[in-house]
């Protein structure tokens, strides 16, 4: 069990830092130049040298990258051009508020997904049944910006329940948070209808059913028991993937998170800040991962004993 | 080698534990509605072994889920009369509830995939003997008691240990007793076998057929046998119903029909188990004359 752990923590440190190394080398290569972000379009040839002097662009690459190297291991990645603040701590900063939306939206995405996917499970093919796949189906399909946009026309400025923007009260939460949930809703309840159908035709579902297991042991305990790996691991990913930001939802409601930093770090070519962001989203995302690998055990006893020697 | 001293009483006096009576099974298919069983009538009593044999596809296990209408509801169609102990389970959908886990036991044919892989051996034993009324929830100690003395009757070695293991740790033959014992949680009077033997290495299924001859004698238990094996069949049938294409073409004695085949097909079901002679020589005789419940 220690050597698994220490394997999979190895394998996401690798994770890690070839996700920061591949966006050093890729912001480098992409259009566009700090230090005219920083000093301005009307800045002098001779301004401009001044603020690559001072950031160190002047530098060859590779010798930046050895900086950046040094800096990673310190866990200081530097002033953030835009922020004139180390920029780690620009982002630790923002992270709390990604985290709350992302956990947020996981939350409401289990606790409707999952009764919902059983519940589509036990009435296949009926009216209603295929009214809510319908409706899946269109939740899929919305883009995030849209739905955030109608949420926000209808909850925050047609009937004023909610404030449109920020995160200033508990109020705030409820409209980006169902931005989010409605397509991982579409995705998860899907996807747990679709593990429910095929454990409802298991043939050990069909031997409990014979020695007269109720209707509802059978779903909960039986084909949810045995649907529950995937399911966690989907809501576990799903999870992951949010901490790297929620960027378009969090831009749509001025969401005070990483998602919207990493937009403004971008468009100020703010080296430091990306890279600070990228490092800490990617150690989370991996973390999260970590949790859900460790968790396999727990769920499923085929990984935890291993394939005994029979009898 | 079958007839204990139960199938000689008198039948006619006692209610069989299942009738069966023109019964029909009509499957809804992409294809068009198919009449997997047509037609069929047997009955078993105590103590007595039934089988119904016959090729892959001839309705013989339709009519096994038939009868305990473990069929998806919404795409087989059940007519004719099913009596379980008398409770007439083909007219209203609710009433197998009350044979369930009660009088009536299914063997399933794969113990490898008949239990659920995600919860252990004793857990889903406990749950049988709480259905069944044995134990009450609340008294463990009762619960485990009961749960070691069933994997004890179907020669189950350290009972304990195994409790605590998952279906994956134990091999197909041991499972299929842990499901035998699971089966034995409710006391069953009728048990159907479905292929019980056929997804089992050659070397443990005599000790599985023995373990239910065995269980017949000592309790009594009318036994409705799925098999496509004739060596299966003749060794513990006390009546065979030869099935095809969804209806009995033969019906009667075992030995009588083992002798005196009077179909074609039959014949080919015949010829098609190389292993009846007692004396036969080829390799896989030795399965049939069940030597003993200590293969696996």
């Amino acid at each position: 069990m220690t050597n698994y752990i220490l394997k999979r923590l190895g394998q996401g440190l690798l994770t890690v830092f070839l996700t920061v190394s591949t966006v050093f080398v890729l912001i480098r290569m992409a259009p566009g130049d700090p230090a005219v972000s920083y000093a301005g379009p009307l800045a002098t040839t001779e301004q401009l040298d001044a603020v690559r002097e001072q950031f160190g662009l002047n530098k060859p690459v590779l010798e930046q990258y050895w900086i950046f190297l040094q800096q990673l291991f310190t866990g200081n990645l530097g002033q953030s051009y835009s922020f004139q603040a180390p920029a780690m701590q620009v982002v630790a900063e923002r992270m709390p508020y990604t985290l709350t939306l992302a956990t947020a939206s996981i939350l409401l995405t289990a606790v409707v997904a999952i009764p919902l996917g059983v519940w589509m499970s036990r009435r296949p093919d009926t009216g209603k049944e295929l009214g809510v796949n319908v409706l899946t189906i269109a939740g899929q399909s919305m883009p995030d910006f849209w739905t955030g946009i109608m949420l926000l026309t209808g909850f925050a400025v047609l009937v004023p329940i909610f404030p449109a923007s920020g995160f200033a009260t508990w109020g705030g939460l409820v409209l980006p948070t169902i931005t989010i949930a409605i397509l991982q809703i579409a995705l998860i309840s899907r996807m747990v209808r679709r593990e429910m159908t095929a454990n409802f035709a298991a043939p050990y579902l069909t031997v409990a059913r014979s020695r007269g297991v109720k209707n509802s042991v059978l779903t909960w305990r039986y084909a949810m028991g045995n649907s529950a790996i995937p399911v966690f691991t989907a809501l576990g990913t799903r999870f992951a993937a949010m901490l790297n930001g929620v960027v378009v939802v969090e831009v749509v409601f001025a969401w005070p998170g990483v998602g919207s930093l990493i937009v403004r770090a971008l468009e100020t070519r703010d080296y430091p800040l990306i890279q600070a962001t990228v490092l800490l989203t990617a150690l989370l995302a991996v973390g999260v991962q970590l949790v859900i690998d460790l968790a396999y055990p727990l769920l499923d006893p085929r990984v935890r004993l291993g394939k005994a020697a029979t009898a | 080698m079958t007839a204990s001293t139960v199938t000689e009483q008198p039948k006619f006096t006692e209610q069989p534990l299942l009738e069966v009576r023109d019964f029909q099974v009509e499957l809804i298919t992409d294809a068009g509605i198919i009449r997997a069983v047509d037609s069929v009538s047997f009955s078993i009593h105590r103590g007595e072994t039934v089988t119904i044999i016959g090729e892959s596809g001839s309705g013989k296990s339709t009519t096994a889920m038939g009868i305990l209408r473990l069929l998806p509801e919404d795409l087989a169609v059940l007519s004719g009369t099913v009596l379980i102990d008398g409770v007439d389970v083909t007219a209203d959908p609710k009433a197998i509830d009350k044979v369930r886990g009660k009088t009536l036991a299914l063997i399933p044919q794969d113990p490898m995939t008949a239990l659920s892989p995600v919860h252990s051996i004793g857990s889903q034993l406990f749950e049988a003997i709480r259905i069944a009324g044995a134990a009450s929830a609340k008294d463990k100690g009762a619960l485990q008691a009961r749960a070691v003395r069933l994997l004890e009757q179907v020669h189950i070695p350290t009972p304990e240990k195994q409790l605590k293991k998952y279906p994956h740790q134990l091999s197909g033959g041991m499972l299929q007793r842990v499901l035998i014992a699971i089966a034995l949680a409710s006391e069953p009077q009728l048990l159907v076998a479905d292929e019980p033997t056929s997804a089992l290495d050659v070397t443990v299924q005599g000790g599985i057929l023995d373990l239910l001859l065995e269980l017949q004698e000592q309790r009594g238990i009318g036994i409705l046998m799925i098999t496509h094996d004739l060596g299966v069949a003749r060794l513990i049938s006390d009546r065979i119903h030869v099935m095809k294409d969804g209806s009995f073409v033969e019906s009667g004695d075992v030995q009588q029909i083992v002798d005196h085949p009077a179909t074609e097909y039959t014949r080919a079901l015949l010829a098609a188990v190389p292993v009846l002679g007692p004396w036969d020589e080829t390799p896989a005789a030795t399965t049939l004359t069940t030597t003993g419940a200590s293969h696996d």
